[in-house]
């Protein structure tokens, strides 16, 4: 376990960065929040009308009109200034001593200033296509592996794909201001993300794999991605539970958990293949067994035999779980006098820590300070 | 000159997250050595070596691990060995970072946790990247990307109400942590380069997935309510559905965003008219069937086109071999063609940002097991020729795997 430095340094890693969201959308607003969690000044310079994200749903019940919460997730630490009552000069000045303006149009940018675009697709054949958070987990080929096997597929929800390409976009947008700090890089740089490409995190090893081995599997059903089995989300007693066993020795020990040793030493169920081959034997088994166990005993049982099972909490589950209590994994995002919990930075510079949670600006809150 | 020129990184991380990560700095110019053991080496190469295995060049032909470990040199040191240990605790003195995602435990059993790596470098950062984090009570516990999207909560919010819930990937937590472990290494390199000090950096890979799911969490923390599986979800948009087109296992996600684009749908797919009004239409109790009538007559790919012609998000599902041969990826060359020791010519995925118009080159494939043993061991440290060979002798370094 690392030890927790008691006496954090005063000033944040990022102290000294100006960034300016001209976007507006989930992606740059997460990659804006990731700065401004880390002590960058952020100012999100929004239309009269409020950045969009003001109207994503799930609503708080509070403020007038209610805040949205995913607003405020992703605005925690910001500034909010209105673009249209800045006057011309704070407008130009405020743009200019930025260090990255991210923005759809970088041409309304002055060339000395560095602008990252973070685009569904980025210049090329789908410039200008269409797109969603659904439509992309078509098109980094995930979707057909998800769901039962006679379909339709199952499309994730949320705004995944704006969460991988915004955390994916603070690559480059930081990798540049520090290399500017070095004298590596010029500022007046234009940098772009595809969150297309960005989305082929998840599947590009699968395609390289493909083009050597000519293999691709047709979806076998719901949480089934081969080879792995046992692999899945099982009801217990007290829950979900997530199983995932791979080597033999897991094997072993998961047989033992579920008092099915006579499984053990089969030797067809020594590799996944084999035992994803005998599934449909296996599977009523393994389900039997956990119906009448406890997911939380199991869990703590695997893990101390080091099996990877895992609970699989829900949404309120999730806010009582020991382990992300005691790491503050959420925390307050404050609007006037109330609050509202969010996720909260998921890596920690244990000298120079992230903000947990922190002040939601009301549209325009700092735009005096930008005259 | 590239954006990171200067700074270099250990890795000594294994399987997708960590040399993830460290494929990012790479990219961007920072020098990353690799540090594997010939015994306990990367186990994306395989989980286990037979002598069949080792003969047959079996550690050099995973394309995953190919996949993650370009623009990286590569090394291999026997850390549980004293001169191993000693030699990467010399190269540490002149690195930037080091990267690590061993299992809880193993960092300290071989004697290089933070305060010795600090030791040695005061300025060093240190980055662990365990499932759960490295804190609290499962700070030692196990997990696979697998795991961490169990743990994550985010099954609960895919599937319909009668099914378990439902996940995405087979190793999800990976690559989204592979991409939180590059966010953290330079941001603390940022805070190295202004004040000169090091620290330790603990992330959690669990945690890296809230924000996917954070349209769950927040719904929750904002209504007190579990979100319902099951329900279509779209995020704002007015439509959004899976639908059957023709051949085997094809389908078309459409999502209509706007109600300015009702009309334009229904027209463009020739829908009953009954169904043009958008306050009305996309309620229809028959909408469904009315559009997967229509769509099963096309191709996917067709319907697509004529869709996105007229400004309407719609995709066909792309498999495997279509991402290897769609015209977007091509034309910004995006897989980058590179002859790799053993498996010849292999697609390499460029970095998904740029900072022009061409992407950043893939300048070497992924190093063979202990390539650059002599240029980072005599170059970097200086070690001589007779040196790296008595190494080389004792089993300390080596370039071929070796049996436990």
């Amino acid at each position: 376990m690392i030890p927790v430095m008691s006496k954090p340094d005063p000033g944040q890693a990022l102290n000294g960065i100006r960034i300016v969201d001209l976007s507006g959308t989930v992606a740059s607003a997460y990659c804006g929040k990731c700065f401004a969690d880390y002590g960058a000044e952020v100012i999100d310079l929004e239309p009269d009308t409020g950045f969009s994200t003001r109207q994503l749903p799930p609503f708080t019940r509070f403020g007038d009109p209610p805040l949205s919460a995913m607003h405020a997730y992703l605005s925690t630490n910001k500034h909010s200034v209105l673009k249209e009552e800045l006057t011309e000069t704070a407008l130009a000045t405020l743009i200019d001593r930025a260090d990255l303006v991210l923005t759809h149009d970088p041409n309304q940018v002055p060339a000395h200033v560095s602008t990252l675009s973070i685009d569904w697709f980025g210049p090329g054949p789908y410039a200008d296509h269409a797109a969603t958070d659904a439509t992309l987990f078509a098109m980094n080929g995930m979707l057909k592996k998800i769901g039962p096997a006679e379909g339709p597929p199952y499309l994730p929800t949320g705004y995944q794909a704006q969460f991988v390409g915004g955390a994916t976009a603070y690559l480059p947008a930081l990798a540049h201001i520090l290399g500017c700090e070095m004298g590596n890089e010029t500022r007046g740089t234009r940098l772009n993300t595809s969150i297309f490409e960005a989305m082929l995190c998840f599947t590009e090893p699968a395609a390289v794999g493909f083009f050597n081995s000519g293999l691709d599997m047709d979806r076998m059903g719901i949480n089934r991605f081969p080879p792995t089995y046992p692999l899945g989300v099982f009801p217990c007693a007290d829950g979900w539970l997530g199983v995932t066993v791979l080597t033999p020795s897991q094997w072993h020990s998961f047989c033992h958990l579920l008092d099915m040793e006579e499984w053990a030493d089969v030797p067809l169920f020594q590799s996944s293949v084999g035992r994803l081959e005998a599934s449909d034997l296996i599977e009523p088994r393994i389900r039997e067994a956990l119906a009448t166990l406890s997911a939380e005993a199991l869990f703590y049982k695997a893990q101390a035999a080091r099996v990877p099972l895992a609970r699989v909490p829900t949404m309120g589950e999730l806010f009582e779980i020991d382990q992300f209590k005691s790491r503050s994994a959420f925390a307050h995002a404050t609007f006037d006098q109330s609050s509202i919990k969010v996720p909260s930075m998921p890596f920690r510079l244990l000298r120079t820590p992230p903000h947990f949670g922190g002040p939601v600006p009301r549209l325009g809150e700092h735009t005096e300070q930008y005259q | 000159m590239s954006p990171l020129s200067g700074i270099r990184i250990i890795d000594l991380s294994m399987g997708w997250a960590g040399p993830l990560a460290c494929r990012h700095l790479a990219d961007l110019g920072a020098e990353v050595i690799k540090v594997e053991s010939c015994i306990r080496f990367d186990w994306w190469r395989s989980w286990e070596a037979t002598p069949e295995w080792i003969d047959q060049d079996g550690a050099e032909k995973s394309t995953s691990f190919n996949m993650v470990n370009r623009n990286k040199r590569a090394i291999t040191l026997e850390l549980d060995q004293a001169d191993g240990r000693a030699l990467l605790l010399r190269l540490v003195s002149h690195a930037n970072a080091v990267v690590e995602n061993f299992s809880g435990g193993v960092l300290k059993k071989l004697g290089l946790e933070y305060e010795t790596l600090r030791a040695h470098n005061e300025q060093i950062v240190l980055l662990s990247m365990p499932p759960f984090g490295a804190s609290g009570p499962w700070a030692d516990f196990r997990a696979y990307g697998s795991t961490v999207e169990h743990a994550s909560g985010l099954p609960h919010l895919n599937g319909q109400p009668e099914d378990l819930p439902v996940m995405q990937h087979v190793a999800l937590g990976d690559p989204v942590g592979g991409i939180a472990g590059a966010q953290a290494l330079l941001t603390a390199l940022r805070h190295q380069r202004r004040t000169e000090q090091g620290q330790q950096i603990d992330l959690s890979q669990t945690e890296a997935l809230f924000p996917l799911a954070s349209h769950g969490i927040l719904e929750f923390s904002a209504t007190g309510r579990e979100p319902d599986r099951g329900r279509d979800r779209p995020n704002t948009s007015i439509h959004q559905g899976v639908y059957p087109c023709q051949g085997h296992d094809e389908w078309l996600v459409i999502e209509i965003t706007r109600p300015t684009e009702w009309l334009t749908f229904v027209e463009t797919l020739n829908l009953p008219s009954h169904l043009s009004q958008p306050d009305t239409g996309p309620h229809h109790p028959d909408l469904r069937t009315y559009i997967a009538d229509r769509t099963t007559l096309e191709s996917a790919a067709s319907l697509m086109e004529t869709l996105q012609r007229q400004g309407i998000a719609a995709a066909r599902t792309f498999s495997y071999s279509d991402l290897l041969t769609d015209p977007h990826l091509a034309a910004r060359d995006f897989w980058q063609w590179k002859d790799r020791a053993v498996v010849g010519r292999q697609p390499n995925p460029s970095a998904p940002y740029r900072f022009g118009a061409a992407p950043i080159p893939v300048n070497t494939p992924a190093p063979t097991l202990g390539e650059h043993n002599a240029e980072v061991l005599g170059g970097l440290l200086g070690l001589s020729a007779d040196e790296l060979s008595d190494l080389n002798a004792r089993g300390i370094i080596g370039s071929r795997p070796r049996l436990r």
